[in-house]
């Protein structure tokens, strides 16, 4: 199946900028956000794009309303970053038809990596057809099951996890940390940079969740806890590891 | 104190390219090993890679000859140790072996001499009490290759003195080095955080959320990390590898240090990475 026709059904940065990407590559986009008909709209789109906030119960309204009105063969999609791909599938009555789609934007360069999430009842095909999409886009797309983080947001969470304990136990200063990393491994960024970009609450819960389902020893580090009490979020709030201005 | 002559003990893969870095720095160097082949071997790279740079014109033949004439091999260590304000010792990393070699430096250096090693995985602190100095005991962990990686870890325990830590910091930055000051622990912070990294890539292939080479390209291309977890692991062999992280898991006693299933099913079975062909990835069709 080729997809001549896209859906955007939210908001936001990645909203605009998918947009522009998919108009570039040739396809027929179709943009609209939460608060009118969307599903009306999106009545003859090959592919569903939903960008809306992380919000399970909202979500799910999205997936139902466009399974209502779309075409039996149309692919929904989910831009979510939390496991979610298997209970969105379940609101629909299409469920080898859902996938995750979780666009990560380069925080050195403008361009997108995709981590194609399977749910349990996803289709080969549904993730061939989602895997020629993107490469038609020019976006460089992963593949792997639903996993709290993800592939990226766990490894990132984990090296948060652990530096802030070798930070709160006194062994190094954070600023060492993050420099060692850089100018012994190559690193591109340190642990501390990467969380304050993140976003320090975004890593506890990313933390919260992967030690509720993968085990214990992904619980956050007492300090990064602290942090999010203080408002210590990172460069959104101007204050994280380090101070903004 | 200041630093005006150094001493490197082991002219292997680390401890040439530390001589050569205090030579072009202007210090001069006893760089000693236990024969005399060893320490042409380690001069001879020494002398190779400043003719590159030659050749790069990124310095005169003058200076690369001024660097060579600096570095005096040695094979005894009486020689090598007596005269220094500190000495960097780059040797096999076997506790036993190095707390013999303190024993015996602590006796022949001068009572003022520091005492810098290299070691990226024996403690600090344990060889430290072997000699009568150790407020003069400090680590300096360099990385490969030790020419071109601009960090050095310099790790103190209890007992390291102040102005010992200060002569040690202000040599990195005369060498052109960034010094990271951590305590003495186990991977000190780099090979700690890398673990962890290692592990996390390595923990979701077992678990069987994704293939090696979506978990490599996904932290290349989102974050621009210059290779994967599986790629670095097949580069450096396996068993080695698996070797390291047992002892972190050791020492550190905790879950997120465990050695993953894939590592340990992929040593026992002899693919060890790149130097046997096939390790997570197969490299056979590309010789």
């Amino acid at each position: 199946m080729k997809i001549p026709t896209v859906g955007i059904v939210g908001e936001g940065e990645l909203a605009a900028n998918l947009q522009e990407l998919l108009v570039k590559a040739d396809f027929k986009v179709i943009a609209s956000d939460l608060s009118g008909d969307y599903a009306k709209q999106v009545v003859d789109v090959d592919l569903v794009i939903e960008i809306a906030p992380e919000d399970i119960a909202v979500k799910k309204k999205v997936f139902k309303n466009c399974d209502a009105k779309c075409s039996n063969e149309a692919i929904l999609a989910t831009t979510t970053a939390n496991p979610w791909v298997t209970q969105l599938a379940r609101a629909t009555k299409r469920p080898e038809k859902v996938i995750g789609l979780n666009f990560t934007k380069n925080p050195f360069e403008e361009k997108y990596l995709v981590q194609i999430v399977r749910g349990l009842q996803t289709s080969d095909e549904t993730i061939q057809t989602a895997r020629e999409f993107l490469a038609r886009v020019g976006i460089t797309a992963v593949n792997l099951g639903e996993t709290p983080g993800f592939i990226l947001d766990r490894v990132i969470a984990s090296i948060v996890n652990e530096a802030a304990v070798m930070y709160s136990s006194k062994l190094a200063t954070k600023e060492d940390i993050d420099n060692m990393m850089k100018v012994c491994v190559n690193w591109p960024m340190g642990p501390f940079e990467f969380a304050d970009i993140l976003g320090v609450d975004k890593i506890v819960e990313i933390l919260d969740s992967m030690s509720q389902q993968l085990g214990h020893r992904y619980q956050p580090c007492f300090l990064l806890r602290k942090m999010v009490d203080a408002g210590w979020l990172g460069k959104k709030t101007g204050r994280g590891f380090y101070v903004y201005s | 104190m200041e630093v005006k002559k150094i001493a490197v003990l082991g002219a292997g893969v680390m401890g040439h390219g530390i001589a050569q870095i205090c030579a072009q720095a202007g210090y001069p160097v006893n760089l000693r090993d236990t024969k005399d082949e060893f320490v042409e071997t380690g001069i001879g790279k020494i002398r190779k890679f400043l003719g590159g740079s030659v050749e790069r014109q990124r310095m005169t033949q003058a200076e690369a000859d001024a660097i060579l004439r600096r570095i005096k091999g040695i094979t005894d260590l009486k020689e090598a140790g007596n005269d220094v304000d500190l000495v960097i010792e780059a040797i096999v990393e076997d506790i036993n072996i190095k707390k013999e070699l303190y024993r015996e430096l602590d006796q022949i250096c001068r009572p003022d001499t520091i005492f810098a090693s290299n070691t990226s995985a024996q403690s600090i602190t344990e060889m430290a009490m072997t000699t009568k100095r150790p407020d003069k005991f400090i680590g300096m962990h360099w990385f490969n290759p030790a020419q071109l990686m601009r960090g050095i870890e310099v790790i103190t325990h209890d007992k390291t003195s102040k102005e010992t830590l200060d002569a040690v910091v202000n040599l990195c930055k005369k060498l052109g080095k960034e010094p990271g000051i951590c305590k003495d622990s186990p991977g000190f912070i780099v090979n700690r955080l890398l673990q962890i990294w290692y592990n996390e890539g390595l923990n979701m292939y077992d678990e069987g959320i994704a293939e090696p080479q979506d978990i490599d390209t996904a932290l290349k291309v989102a974050y621009n990390f210059r290779m994967g977890p599986f790629e670095l692991r097949d580069l450096v062999g396996l068993d080695i590898a698996l070797a390291s992280t047992g002892t972190h898991y050791w020492e550190l006693m905790r879950e997120q240090f465990r050695p993953p299933r894939c590592l340990i099913m992929k040593v026992k079975a002899g693919d060890l990475g790149r130097k046997t062909g096939k390790g997570f990835y197969d490299y056979r069709s590309e010789s």
